[in-house]
């Protein structure tokens, strides 16, 4: 199975610098919808999804290889040793910026430069570090989740009525969803709500921008400072946005943040 | 009986469903009294106050936030989401909730509706529960699948450990039997021939004999069961097998009492064996029918060609096997009880040992018998050869007077250099000694051997290099190089083959044999 079909990899736009787009928990690739034209213009810009998600090779999903994300890290280098030639430019959202940062650490020569986008090294709340959620907590999202997988399909369906981007998107995302085994659905959100890679963010030497909405019901504020004060090197940029999602949400200023972070980047245009 | 006059309003306000509108960051912006009684809560306490998701519990805020608002705003809109909606007092309502997204030229709110779903929630939590239950079945059934591969794994060691054990034991047990050996074979030499010297000599010759039997046997087994066997084939003809296995037997099946009978197949009954372990799997299955028989007893041996195979059986009219003993009876340590009662001992090897021999052979071996006090039916089946047996193969022995020779035996064994060489002398030859390598080849200088016996396993080097610095020196040249190991492998062989040895020959050293080697030099 190639790395392509395994990761749901796509190629858009092009340039001499690649931008690997990488989506986070409980969505797929095409979450990048908003901010794709936005990249597409100057770079070229791979996108894919994650093995369990969106319209990735379920039957690659490996319960021990992705008990971690370090599994998923591995698979980011394999998409960029199918689709780069030379270092990119990476941008993960949530549980992604994390396993981007992973990555990075692992092999830092494969990265120019990193877009930390809602990022969190660690979601449970651990003495004095506010992570925003307690045990309890995620107990309830895998109960939450385990409810509305039931029947995930008939939950999901997209309604035709008040659909505003037309249909076409509308049945791709329901068709990304309907696919999305439960089992796996509930495993990824286990691995990354009980993720903790606080001790790994020291090693990280490449350049990282982190995008922290200024209400994010994923990720509190405080976990933006944390990031900045412990990440070697980073930016760290505060988004006007309610939501986990500002390139969704506020697309045109993430992508605003996103370009004056890497102009500043020696070695980019 | 008339509808009174509804308002719109009353209809939405009274709704059998809660409704709210919220603005793009989630304000609430209007609510139903539905709604509100749900809640616990005034309009006015949500109005303007609190946000959609904050009406959520928390795992529900955070499913609604990483599946539902990406969905929402794709779509424009996700139905029939599941979420915990708290009421004031603490209360967790289970609800479904829609969302419908209006957006116009410069505005954009979302209207969301909601419905209690108690019922179907807890028929729901079954499912879920029933799955997670399943799911945690299956969990502890690979865990105890992954345990019975680890525990099989532990006990494929143990049991690895237990061959070597078992070969470290014969090998270490062999060694004190060389020098006992040694003893009497220079006691039968030096005492007078009267019965009184020669009973107890032939009693310890004996034991000494069965112990050395016993050690083999278990050498054997284990390295059979580590796979190190490698048969040496040739072509043999069954009669002279049995011929001789049916010799060496004879006088222990006399001494029992015993009447021993044997039916020889045609001479051209061949087959591709291994001479040694051929008459070892008939030698022991002679052994065994005459130790478990009363004295007095029958034994027949039998030989014959059948179905392409050539078949060797071995019957007795001894103590017999009870019938459920018959499929473990080729199993390691598988004594019968009754035979450990009749104090004749044993290690419950040697049907091991056989059953692992003529498998080696690609034969097979089965045990019949009537029943305890009704004698016992071997049968060996063994692949037959086709073409004709070689001539006679064991050389005979001849009475030759002994040629005095310089014998210069070094092992670190102060007891078998010295039980060997006092044995040499007896038969009339020289010795010298040495207990080490560095010894051995200043001996070997001063001393001019005509022949050297040599041990493998020297403390200081190994007798290969020894055997080969020997070799190079002008007197090396022509001594007659005896290799002693204690394995006796075949890559042992090979080995001192290519170090320079004329010989090699296993510890404890068959004094008779070394003679035959030592009278045919010329």
């Amino acid at each position: 199975m190639s790395v392509k079909t395994r990761n749901n990899v796509h190629v858009h736009g092009e340039g001499s610098t690649t931008l690997v787009l990488a989506h986070g928990f409980g969505s797929n690739q095409n979450m990048w919808h908003y901010m794709l034209p936005l990249f597409a213009e100057r770079y070229r810009v791979v996108t894919f999804d994650l093995v369990g998600s969106g319209g990735s090779d379920a039957g690659a999903y490996d319960r021990t290889r992705y008990a971690t994300l370090h599994g998923y890290a591995g698979d980011l280098l394999d998409v960029l040793d199918a689709c780069c030639d030379s270092p990119c430019i990476y941008i993960g959202h949530s549980v992604s910026s994390m396993i981007g940062m992973l990555a990075a650490i692992a092999q830092p020569a494969r990265f120019t430069a990193q877009v930390m986008v809602g990022p969190s090294p660690c979601y449970l709340n651990d003495g004095a570090y506010v992570g925003g959620f307690a045990r309890a907590d995620i107990d309830e999202l895998l109960d939450a989740m385990a409810g509305n997988y039931l029947g995930w399909s008939s939950n999901m369906a997209p309604t035709l009525m008040g659909v505003v981007n037309g249909p076409a998107l509308g049945r791709e995302l329901d068709q990304a969803f309907s696919h999305s085994d439960p089992a796996i659905a509930r495993h990824f959100a286990e691995v990354t709500f009980l993720s903790d890679h606080r001790a790994d963010l020291q090693h990280c030497t490449t350049p990282a921008l982190i995008l922290q909405s200024t209400q994010d019901p994923v990720v509190p504020v405080a976990v933006g400072d944390y990031l900045h004060a412990h990440l070697p090197g980073s930016t760290l940029e505060v988004i006007e946005n309610v939501g986990h999602y500002p390139h969704m949400s506020a697309p045109h200023d993430t992508a605003a943040r996103i370009a004056a972070f890497l102009q500043r980047q020696p070695g980019l245009s | 009986m008339t509808v009174p006059l509804i308002s719109a309003t009353e209809v939405v306000e009274r709704a059998p469903c809660g409704l709210l509108a919220a603005g793009p960051d989630g304000m609430i912006v209007r609510i139903n009294a539905t709604m509100c009684g749900w809640l616990g809560m005034a309009p006015e306490e949500l109005i303007g106050k609190k946000k959609l998701p904050e009406l959520f519990t928390v795992g529900a805020r955070v499913f609604y936030q990483t599946h539902c608002l990406p969905m929402l705003q794709v779509q424009g809109s996700v139905a029939e989401i599941q979420v915990d909606v708290p009421h004031r007092d603490g209360t967790r309502i289970p609800m479904l909730m829609n969302i419908v997204r209006q957006a116009g030229a410069g505005h954009c709110h979302d209207e969301v509706a909601f419905f209690i779903t108690k019922e179907r929630r807890s028929y729901e939590r079954e499912l879920v529960q029933a799955r997670k239950t399943a799911e945690a079945a299956l969990d502890a059934r690979r865990d105890a699948e992954s345990k019975l591969i680890e525990l099989n794994a532990a006990l494929s060691q143990a049991d690895r450990r237990k061959d070597e054990f078992l070969a470290t034991l014969a090998h270490e047990l062999r060694n004190p039997l060389a020098p006992i050996r040694n003893v009497i074979e220079l006691l039968k030499l030096q005492l007078p021939a009267t019965e009184q010297a020669t009973r107890p000599l032939a009693v310890l010759e004996r034991q000494v004999g069965h112990l050395r039997h016993l050690v083999d046997d278990l050498l054997e087994i284990s390295r059979i069961t580590m796979g190190q066997v490698a048969l040496r084939k040739q072509r043999v003809a069954l009669a002279g097998a049995m011929q001789a296995a049916f010799d060496d037997t004879g006088p222990l099946a006399v001494a029992a009492g015993h009447r021993l009978h044997l039916a020889l197949p045609d001479a051209a009954v061949t087959l591709d064996a291994d001479p040694t372990r051929l008459m070892q799997v008939i030698l022991n299955l002679l052994n065994n029918a005459v130790k478990y028989t009363p004295p007095g007893g029958d034994i027949w041996l039998d030989g014959r060609f059948e179905d392409g195979q050539a078949v060797v059986t071995v019957r007795d009219t001894g103590i017999g096997m009870p019938q459920q003993s018959l499929a473990t009876i080729f199993h390691m340590f598988s004594q019968l009880t009754p035979a450990l009662e009749r104090s004749q001992g044993g290690l419950g090897i040697g049907l091991a040992l056989v059953r692992g021999l003529v498998e080696l052979h690609g034969g097979t071996i089965s045990a019949a018998s009537d029943g305890i006090g009704k004698g016992s039916l071997f049968e060996v089946r063994l692949p037959a050869a086709s073409g004709m047996a070689p001539a006679a193969d064991v050389p005979a022995v001849a009475d030759a007077p002994v040629t005095q020779r310089r014998i210069l035996v070094v092992d670190d064994n102060v007891d078998v250099t010295e039980t060997m060489t006092m044995l040499l002398e007896a038969v009339g030859h020289h010795t010298a000694y040495a207990h080490n390598g560095a010894q051995a080849l200043l001996q070997a200088a001063a001393y001019q051997p005509h022949i050297v016996i040599l041990d493998i396993g020297l403390p200081d080097q190994n007798g290969y290099d020894v055997a080969r610095q020997l070799r190079q020196r002008p007197e090396g040249a022509a001594i007659f190089l005896v290799a002693a190991t204690g394995w006796g492998q075949d890559a042992d062989r090979e080995q001192a083959r290519m170090a320079g040895f004329d010989l090699h020959m296993t510890k404890p050293i068959d004094f008779g044999k070394l003679q035959e080697a030592i009278a045919a030099l010329p």
